[in-house]
């Protein structure tokens, strides 16, 4: 049995091809493989950035083969780049490499952002959906039950995942750092952008649900308000909103800062001192940087928090390490749990052999014999248990070889002294 | 057998302040759990530690230095366990648990130190002015600490420096909210201490106050306390001033009553 996975992803193929092949609903397609002679198991996952089949399957080129074909014809529908075009966009990994792929994946380790949460969820859910129309078996399940320990165990034993690095998150943890709870506080919002709609959705993600809007223009307020449930109002509102503002996000086109000290002190004076957090990502930027000087004033403009993103981002390389190492341990006893399924067909050939001779042989004893019931019964219990005796030491020792390469020789010696029929059996079930 | 109990409360409170500072500075959270499991066995035990004094005879005071500065530790570790289910400041742990180890291996090097005579004489006074104070004393460290690490992220929000490198404080609303709750209750229990060792220092000298070091300094120490207090719940000062004097009035404090105490 091989295991082999083909797919794209953001690393290898643009967006224009990706989203062409992207699956909605996966179970069609994943019946439409499994149904396919040359696939035992198979897992199918696509997100936005990637899709990607891992299947198991005893006929490694054949499979190879019908992936390719699912993707160009099944998913892209008649792609029209011609096949060597598209085999530039397609990677494929075997055995320990499409282990090691799947785990990565799982870990967030192969993300456009690493460390980002989504993809685990994803790749869960993926694989649930193999589960509930029965493509995945008794392998998959354990690559994907790996896959999740493994990212589980990144996400906690390293910092990975720990530190933001969209421009909008380091805003959301720098208030988590100033304030304890956002669902009590309120945010004002000095114009009503895209972009400022953007840093919103972070905080609002961070519990932050209270909201008002100032702007220039009372429609684009008004619209933003009914939005997020909050109201609007002009700019002129400012010195009075500021006073029950915890965080005020601001980007909006002015000559000159809006926020100034004596604005901000006059607010803190009724605030009685409660601490605001001013998030400036307005070019030219809104608000005067001499606010700093007031003691309650946590102001960051976009230099600001880009370069906090970029020092985490540079944190999760460093964590990426860690990560990597994690998932090599973890490769490696998945590998050695796969590569001990190479002495399966070998045991159970020799247990079939040894278990033949024991019948034939018990028959024969027992012709000879003239017994009674009992006595026929245990007699056959005595051989039963003389043969499984004889023979844990040498299957478990097979077992154990068999995780390592050089152990195929004593597969193969295990064959040659008990007379096995290698053919058969390599045909039978070998991994 | 009290001895021993002290001795295990001693390195359960070093246990947790190793586990903590392992956990919180590899991100490995269970190590973190272990070091709060460890601090919260470690107070049980001193709670039964102290409650066994009772059974010993004679009943040894609580009113020598050792003592004292053990029953701190027993209430600030108490009071950070109970806070910590009104804010989220699990991040302290790395510095109440080292200390609490600190306070606690002292308190064993001066148990069974010779007490001093006077106090058998003076009635309950001192045992009062010892467990107000000691208890007043170690909610105001809380603060001390809050206080400590508020300054420490101010700084660092301040100056928008990221710290990708060193485990995330308690946030500046957390911290705040722990230095107004231990001078809410730190202050008075400390006014208390002052006031029965005010009749304490009468009943032995027919005077309130001697003007001894230890006297001055823990008076100098409730004065700063009593201005934040005013200007905390009066004037409405804020957060950082307030850390800023927390910090400053507990290093007054400290060296009024306890290490004036060490000195002489």
């Amino acid at each position: 049995m091989k295991l082999l996975l083909v797919g794209l992803s953001h690393h290898s193929a643009p967006v224009s091809l990706r989203e062409r092949l992207a699956v909605q609903d996966p179970e069609a397609p994943l019946q439409k493989l499994r149904a396919s002679d040359e696939i035992d198991e198979v897992v199918l996952l696509s997100t936005c950035n990637r899709t990607e089949a891992v299947v198991l399957t005893r006929n490694l080129e054949a499979a190879r083969l019908r992936l390719r074909s699912f993707f160009r014809r099944d998913l892209g529908d008649g792609l029209g780049a011609s096949e060597h075009d598209l085999d530039t966009y397609f990677y494929e990994h075997r055995d320990g490499e499409a282990m090691r792929h799947v785990l990565r994946v799982a870990s967030a380790l192969d993300s456009m952002v690493v460390g980002e949460p989504q993809i685990l969820g994803q790749a869960k859910e993926a694989y649930k959906s193999a589960v509930d129309c029965g493509a995945s078996g008794p392998i998959l399940d354990r690559l994907f039950q790996r896959a999740f320990a493994t990212a589980k165990r990144v996400r906690t034993e390293t910092g990975i995942a720990s530190r933001p690095v969209s421009v909008a998150r380091v805003a959301a943890s720098l208030a988590a750092q100033i304030f304890e709870n956002l669902t009590d506080k309120r945010a004002l919002l000095v114009g009503a952008g895209d972009m400022i709609e953007l840093a919103l959705s972070a905080l609002r993600d961070a519990g932050l649900s209270d909201v008002c809007v100032a702007n220039r223009t009372a429609e684009r307020a008004a619209a933003l308000a009914v939005r997020y449930g909050g109201s609007a109002h002009g700019l002129d509102a400012l010195p009075v909103l500021l006073r029950d503002a915890d965080v005020v996000l601001t980007c909006i086109g002015v000559d000159r800062p809006i926020l100034t000290p004596e604005l901000m002190r006059d607010s803190l004076r009724l605030r009685r001192g409660r601490p605001v957090f001013v998030i400036d990502i307005g070019v030219p930027r809104n608000v005067d940087p001499a606010i700093d000087s007031l003691d309650a004033v946590y102001r960051y403009d976009i230099d600001d928090l880009s370069t906090v993103a970029d020092e985490n981002t540079e944190e999760r390389r460093r964590e990426q390490v860690r990560a990597e190492a994690i998932v090599a341990e973890e490769q490696q006893h998945f590998d050695g749990w796969f590569a001990a399924l190479r002495a399966v067909p070998t045991i159970k050939h020799l247990r079939g052999r040894v278990e033949d001779l024991r019948r034939g042989e018990l028959e024969k004893a027992l012709a000879r014999l003239d017994l009674r019931d009992d006595q026929r019964d245990g007699v056959e219990a005595f051989s039963k248990a003389l043969v499984n005796k004889i023979l844990h030491e040498p299957t478990t020792r097979l077992r154990k070889e068999a995780e390592r390469e050089e152990g195929m020789a004593y597969l193969e010696l295990a064959r040659l002294l008990f007379g096995l029929d290698d053919e058969s059996v390599e045909d039978e079930e070998a991994p | 057998m009290v001895f021993v109990i002290h001795q295990l409360v001693a390195c359960l409170y070093l246990a947790a302040g190793i586990c903590a500072g392992v956990g919180l500075g590899f991100a490995r959270p269970q190590i973190t759990r272990v070091g709060f499991g460890a601090l919260g066995l470690g107070w049980g035990l001193h709670l039964v530690g102290f409650s066994l004094l009772h059974t010993l005879d004679p009943t040894p005071p609580v009113t020598d230095i050792g003592r004292a500065v053990s029953f701190m530790a027993f209430v600030g570790v108490g009071a950070f366990l109970l806070l910590l289910r009104k804010a989220r400041i699990h991040g302290l742990i790395v510095l109440v648990a080292p200390l609490a180890f600190m306070s606690e291996y002292f308190g064993l090097q001066s148990l069974g130190a010779p007490e001093v005579s006077a106090i058998e004489a003076s009635g309950g006074m001192p045992h009062f002015h010892v467990l107000f104070g000691s208890a007043g004393l170690a909610l105001l460290g809380l603060a001390f600490i809050a206080g400590v690490l508020f300054l420490a992220e101010h700084r660092r929000l301040k100056s928008k420096r990221s710290l990708a490198r060193l485990p995330a404080l308690p946030s500046l609303e957390a911290l705040d909210r722990v230095n107004l709750l231990a001078l809410t209750f730190g202050f008075p229990l400390l006014t208390l201490g002052l006031v029965t060792g005010a009749l304490w220092v009468e009943g032995m000298h027919g005077v309130p106050f001697t003007w001894s070091l230890h006297e001055i300094g823990a008076s100098l120490g409730w004065l700063v306390y009593a201005v934040l207090v005013v200007l905390r719940f009066a004037a409405h000062q804020g957060a950082r001033q307030c850390a800023t004097h927390a910090v400053g009035g507990f290093a007054v404090l400290f060296a009024g009553y306890v290490g004036v105490g060490l000195l002489l």
